[in-house]
């Protein structure tokens, strides 16, 4: 009992530890399961070429629009063309896992260095944060369209497009916590010691920064992959025959009222994943960061 | 307020730069040079030098953005490479079907979103709200297509309930409310989830404040302590934080669009992109940015309306 009363005072005194973290996750039924869910989903995504049963372009018209959960052989079916689901929705998870990463690492980046410049050197910050601000006021699918508009439809305009969208939410949450930061004692403590501004950015003003950068980038994960999804279902994405989970999820719409498991099978499998986010993402707030709950 | 919103007109300037410079060079990337579309297979260098002069092609890109910004502001959104019609009239027809369809997702999702939300702050930690969070979190993570295809193969084919392409009619006709159903439930359904938390959370905060603790002191009884003092002082970042959404909802108006055939902007975009059809995506594109521009400025108004500290300054 005495540990759940000190709990609040501890945590507005440092934040917990990494072990604590896990533990506390751990004991949140839900975060655990989507934690697990996860961790499958990725295992299986990376080890695609060893797990796969078929090669996922391999074409049969004569086995095409099997139902799924009857043969052992295609346990998810067959889509129009006679590939196995199962394969492609193994290569597909992969690639837009992979394009939700790619988007995030890059506008992440990018959005932090912004949001430490310009809490760090405030002269810039006002300039900055406004351009931000103009960034910030466009949705995500409208870069999408944009982008894909000037390209023509692909794989990489669309992380380009994610990653940009990404950049002023990350930066605004990076600068925000640097600007609490830079307050701290320590931070005098290295300009009064002589270290460069370089220095104290990376050793002191980042590493703290970190765990609001980290939670809001497990929230803001599932929400990359499903504007990349949505994009890449409407055709402006990776093309046919490519295996991705989006352009899949498109294929399958022609053949909606024959054989509904081949659009639903790998739209199931987005939600899953972003669900999946969106509950770990939640749990890891409520631990790390409580004051990002609104 | 007049002031507030003059302040935020202000701030849309630089964005709307933005979007025509978007559009701009958009037009830049069209492959054919369009002096010798104008021109005719068959004209002359000559001639085709003239009209490139005559449009202002031989002038630098700065100068050209210029007389760019000059043609939008008229009006002036230049030609379908598809279909050789205007731009600008391809566009006034699909306006409409889109702000029908917004309307008619906001009119259900708003209300049950913040009755959601309430409720569940009410009875926070009993079932009944861990059952609404979890609605909201499913519907926070449900791609949009998701939603559109089990509706549309569920109770557009199995039920053949309601039809799911196309637009049926004008909206006060019986077969225009039949087809912007399917439509408005799908692009509302993944919108409700984000409205119940967010109204969750401020109800929640609310319902701590020093000013609740008076009206149940004063003895009010509780519906009366939730609707008038708590939900209505919430309302206020409630209208901020759905105006943060605008964007996630012009997403997924342009999927269900696309889905339901049905004829708006967003359709019209997606269309225009896949068949490298340039004006045409231009022009969608502007108008999808002016309409986020122009929602965002109807919320921060909104906003100043309901709080009277923000009409004061």
């Amino acid at each position: 009992m005495t540990a759940v009363v000190a709990a609040p005072a501890a945590a507005a005194v440092k934040a917990p530890g990494r072990r604590s973290v896990v533990r506390r996750l751990a004991r949140d039924p839900a975060a655990l399961l989507a934690s697990v869910f996860l961790a499958a989903v990725v295992l299986a995504a990376l080890l695609a070429p060893w797990i796969a049963p078929y090669d996922p372009f391999y074409t049969d018209p004569s086995k095409g629009m099997r139902p799924p959960f009857e043969d052992a052989a295609y346990f998810f079916g067959t889509d129009a063309q006679g590939r196995d689901i199962l394969s492609r929705l193994l290569y597909g998870t992969r690639l837009t896992l992979l394009m939700g990463l790619v988007a995030l690492t890059m506008g992440g980046i990018l959005g932090t260095a912004v949001g430490i410049v310009a809490a760090f050197y405030r002269r810039v910050d006002g300039l900055l944060m406004r351009v931000m601000d103009v960034l910030l006021s466009f949705p995500a699918i409208l870069f999408g369209l944009a982008i894909a508009a000037i390209t023509g439809p692909g794989l990489s305009p669309i992380i380009i497009a994610l990653a940009i969208a990404t950049v002023p939410l990350l930066a605004r949450i990076s600068r925000s916590s640097a600007l609490v930061i830079m307050q701290q004692d320590y931070i005098d403590a290295a300009r009064a010691v002589g270290l460069v501004d370089g220095a104290i950015i990376w050793r002191y003003l980042l590493p703290n920064c970190l765990s609001s950068i980290f939670v809001f980038s497990t929230l803001r994960f599932g929400q990359i992959i499903l504007i990349g999804a949505a994009l890449s279902f409407l055709g402006l994405g990776a093309q046919p025959p490519t295996a991705e989970l989006g352009t899949m999820a498109a294929n399958g719409r022609d053949f909606l009222f024959f054989a509904p498991h081949i659009a639903t099978i790998p739209s199931l499998t987005i939600f899953a994943i972003v669900l999946a986010f969106n509950v770990l993402g939640d749990a890891l707030r409520d631990i790390l960061d409580p004051r990002l709950r609104y | 307020m007049g002031r507030h919103i003059v302040q935020r007109l202000l701030l849309s300037v630089p964005v709307l730069f933005g979007v025509l410079l978007i559009g701009f060079l958009l037009l830049q990337v069209v492959p054919t040079d369009p002096a010798v579309v104008l021109a005719g297979p068959m004209a002359s260098q000559d001639i085709v030098d003239a009209i490139r002069r005559d449009l202002g092609l031989d002038e630098p890109l700065w100068y050209q953005f210029g007389l760019y910004i000059g043609r939008v502001l008229q009006g002036d959104l230049g030609k379908s490479i598809i279909s050789n019609l205007g731009v600008a009239e391809e566009l006034g027809r699909t306006l409409g079907p889109t702000i029908e369809l917004l309307i008619a997702c906001l009119i259900w999702a708003i209300p049950l979103g913040i009755a959601m939300g309430t409720v569940a702050a009410v009875f926070r930690g009993k079932l009944l709200d861990r059952i609404i969070m979890a609605f909201s979190v499913a519907g926070v993570s449900i791609p949009v297509f998701f939603l559109g295809l089990v509706l549309i193969w569920y109770v557009g084919y199995k039920l053949q309930l309601l039809p799911f392409t196309g637009r049926g009619g004008p909206l006060w006709s019986w077969d225009g409310i039949r087809h912007l159903i399917l439509p408005a439930v799908t692009l509302g359904g993944v919108f409700v989830g984000p409205i119940a938390r967010m109204t969750r959370t401020t109800v929640l905060e609310v319902l701590g404040a020093d000013y609740v603790r008076t009206a149940r002191a004063k003895g009010l009884t509780e519906p009366r302590v939730v609707v008038r003092h708590a939900l209505r002082n919430a309302l206020i970042p409630i209208v901020t934080l759905i105006g943060l959404q605008i964007g996630f909802l012009l997403g997924g108006a342009v999927v269900t669009e696309t889905m339901f055939s049905w004829p708006g902007v967003g359709r019209l975009a997606v269309g225009a992109i896949l068949s490298r059809d340039f004006p045409v995506a231009q022009g969608a594109i502007i108008v999808l940015a002016l309409a986020f521009l122009l929602i965002n400025l109807a919320v921060d108004v909104l906003y100043a309306f309901l709080d009277p500290r923000v009409q004061k300054r």
